[in-house]
């Protein structure tokens, strides 16, 4: 279970989208929400939907790491779809004592829930194709127009890398406590909800002790390699716009721009 | 009864582009009584396998019996717990798994889990802190994290032994312990051995595996590529050295006074039966001169 967290996993390839600078990433993404909230009826959302699996098959990665982003989320997605269909007011399809499916509900339901799934989908594509290093550096570029306003885009940037880099780190470290206590005879599968809270306890201890000492220790490391903080610091790899960054960027100006016309259908 | 591994192979991340095959077609039998030592170089597949003995893991194909239950049926879930406690597992660097306030109920913690009065747990932990030369007045209201790495180690490995498991598999407990608490250990396993239990254990040192383990195997690369007695295994060391293992120290030396022309007998670990045969190679040689 623990190995189905997919975020910030990446998948190395050659696609054109792994060869974009990532501040073109970022930026499409944002774009893409946004039309995917602009859109507001069937023509608009199934252009979406065309658009989406077309960025999926561009980008090579293999289809199950989607449905495994899906699978996680599935339950968040049922939640809302049920919402919405049974709270939103309007024209009564079916009634059950305080429970009534609205035809608005259905249709708010099917939006909602397609919405969800395409936007955890192609935000996985970004971390799918793009190095965690790679992301922070182009969120880091992205936000220094701001730094003028006091937003600490290097040091933003740098606790991000951090922890994206500690999710594998973390995770591996769980499964091997959990393994360790279970030799114990420590029972993390059954009991009532009270006895597994209390059974986390010898997982948890060890966990967030190794974590902090870690940090501890980084935080060390780093001092001791004379890190201070982003002020005068080059790159060995500057990011640079390239033609392709050019070709997506127009791209994604005309989905935003397309995703305003389909409102005024 | 035994331990049994049947034609078992192991794949991590199965159908991911990283997916790397721990262990291929690996076939043992492990007897009640024996003391069994585990070497291989590094990322040869030796925690993979031991994870295998108490059914943390479950292999990709073939099967693993324990005492005769079959890990991998169905039925087996009932008695996953049954088995765990069977098969005690000290894992590499256990210290990670210290959680409690005080020493004591850390020890404690495993024979709490097998549902034993508070006297008897506390037996319990005064046994498995002796056996580690642990000072149970001193000790026992301490908190694990405030003693020295070493301590730790003994502290968490006293948390399985507490246990009583019939069969004792240790992934590389003596790392990082001084050369006198590894002496110490190493006894102490000994003695348990002695008593009557099964002993497994991975280790690097193969002056270690030399002087305490009856029968051995050598992994690379996710296989069994030697097993028999360290007499057998050390006796061929080329195959050793091409995959990157050593003899111990003893052989090496026997081995080397053999290639400059001395007459001894390559296949001993004991450091006073090596003493006594190099003096008598070395008093025939003479006597052969003089004649
Ligand atoms: N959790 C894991 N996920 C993916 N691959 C793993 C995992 N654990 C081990 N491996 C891989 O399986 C192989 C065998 O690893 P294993 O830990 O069994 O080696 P080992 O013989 O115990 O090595 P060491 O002497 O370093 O402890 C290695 O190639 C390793 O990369
Ligand atoms: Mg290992």
């Amino acid at each position: 279970m623990l190995k189905d967290i997919t975020i910030g996993q990446y998948l190395s390839g050659d696609s054109f989208l792994h060869k974009l600078d990532p501040r073109t990433k970022i930026i499409a993404v944002i774009l893409y929400m946004v039309s995917l909230f602009i859109v507001n009826n069937f023509w608009g959302l199934g252009a979406m939907l065309v658009l989406s699996l077309a960025v999926v098959l561009i980008s090579r990665i293999p289809l199950r790491f989607f449905f495994r982003g899906i699978k996680a989320i599935v339950f968040i997605v049922l939640l809302t779809v049920a919402l919405q269909m049974f709270m939103t007011p309007g024209e009564p399809l079916w009634e059950l004592g305080i429970l009534k499916i609205t035809k608005e509900g259905i249709r708010q339901a099917v939006f909602m829930g397609t919405r969800l799934i395409l936007l955890v989908s192609v935000t996985s594509i970004l971390t799918l194709t793009t190095t965690p290093i790679s992301l922070t550096d182009g969120i880091e570029t992205l936000l220094k127009p701001f730094q003028k306003i006091g937003v600490p885009a290097h040091e933003l940037a740098m606790m991000m890398t951090i922890a994206l880099r500690f999710i594998p780190t973390l995770i591996e470290e769980t499964d091997k406590i959990m393994k360790a206590q279970s030799a114990r005879g420590a029972d993390f599968e059954s009991g009532n909800l009270m006895e597994r809270a209390k059974a986390m306890i010898p997982l948890l201890v060890p966990l967030f002790l190794n974590a902090i000492k870690r940090a501890d220790e980084l935080a060390l490391a780093m001092e001791a390699r004379c890190y201070h903080g982003g002020d005068g610091r080059t790159r060995l790899k500057a990011l640079q716009y390239g033609r392709r960054d050019a070709v997506a960027g127009v791209f994604c100006l005309c989905m935003a721009a397309g995703a305003f016309l389909t409102r005024l259908l | 009864m035994s331990l049994e591994m049947k034609h078992v192979f192991y794949t991590y991340q199965e159908g991911s582009p990283t997916e790397s095959h721990a262990l291929q077609d690996i076939c043992l039998n492990i007897n009640e009584g024996e003391f069994l030592g585990i070497v291989g170089h590094t990322g040869s597949g030796k925690s993979t396998l031991i994870q295998h003995l108490n059914g943390l893991l479950k292999p990709t194909k073939g099967e693993v019996l324990i005492d005769g239950i079959n890990i991998n049926q169905k039925e087996a879930k009932a008695k996953r717990k049954e088995v765990r406690l069977k098969v005690g597992l000290v894992f590499q660097y256990p210290e990670y798994q210290l959680f409690e306030e005080t020493v004591e109920q850390d020890i404690g913690f495993g024979p709490r889990n097998l549902g034993l009065s508070d006297t008897e747990v506390q037996e319990r932990v005064k046994e498995a802190m002796a056996l580690l030369k642990l000072d149970y007045k001193t000790l026992r209201k301490q908190s694990p994290f405030d003693l020295s790495g070493g301590q730790k180690r003994k502290v968490a490995i006293a948390g399985v032994l507490a246990m009583k498991p019939k069969y004792l598999v240790l992934d590389e407990p003596t790392a990082g312990l001084d050369p006198r608490g590894r002496e110490e250990f190493l006894e102490q396993l000994a003695v348990l051995h002695r008593q009557g239990m099964t002993i497994i254990m991975v280790s690097h040192s193969m002056d270690d595996m030399a002087k305490y383990a009856q029968r051995m195997i050598v992994m690379d690369h996710g296989q069994i590529q030697l097993q028999g007695t360290p007499q057998d295994i050390f006796s061929q060391p080329e195959q050793l050295q091409q995959i990157g293992l050593d003899v111990p120290s003893l052989s090496r030396l026997l081995l080397r006074l053999k290639q400059r022309g001395l007459d001894v007998r390559t296949d001993l670990f004991d450091i006073e039966a090596v003493k006594t045969e190099i003096l008598r190679a070395m008093a025939a040689r003479e006597g052969k001169l003089t004649c």
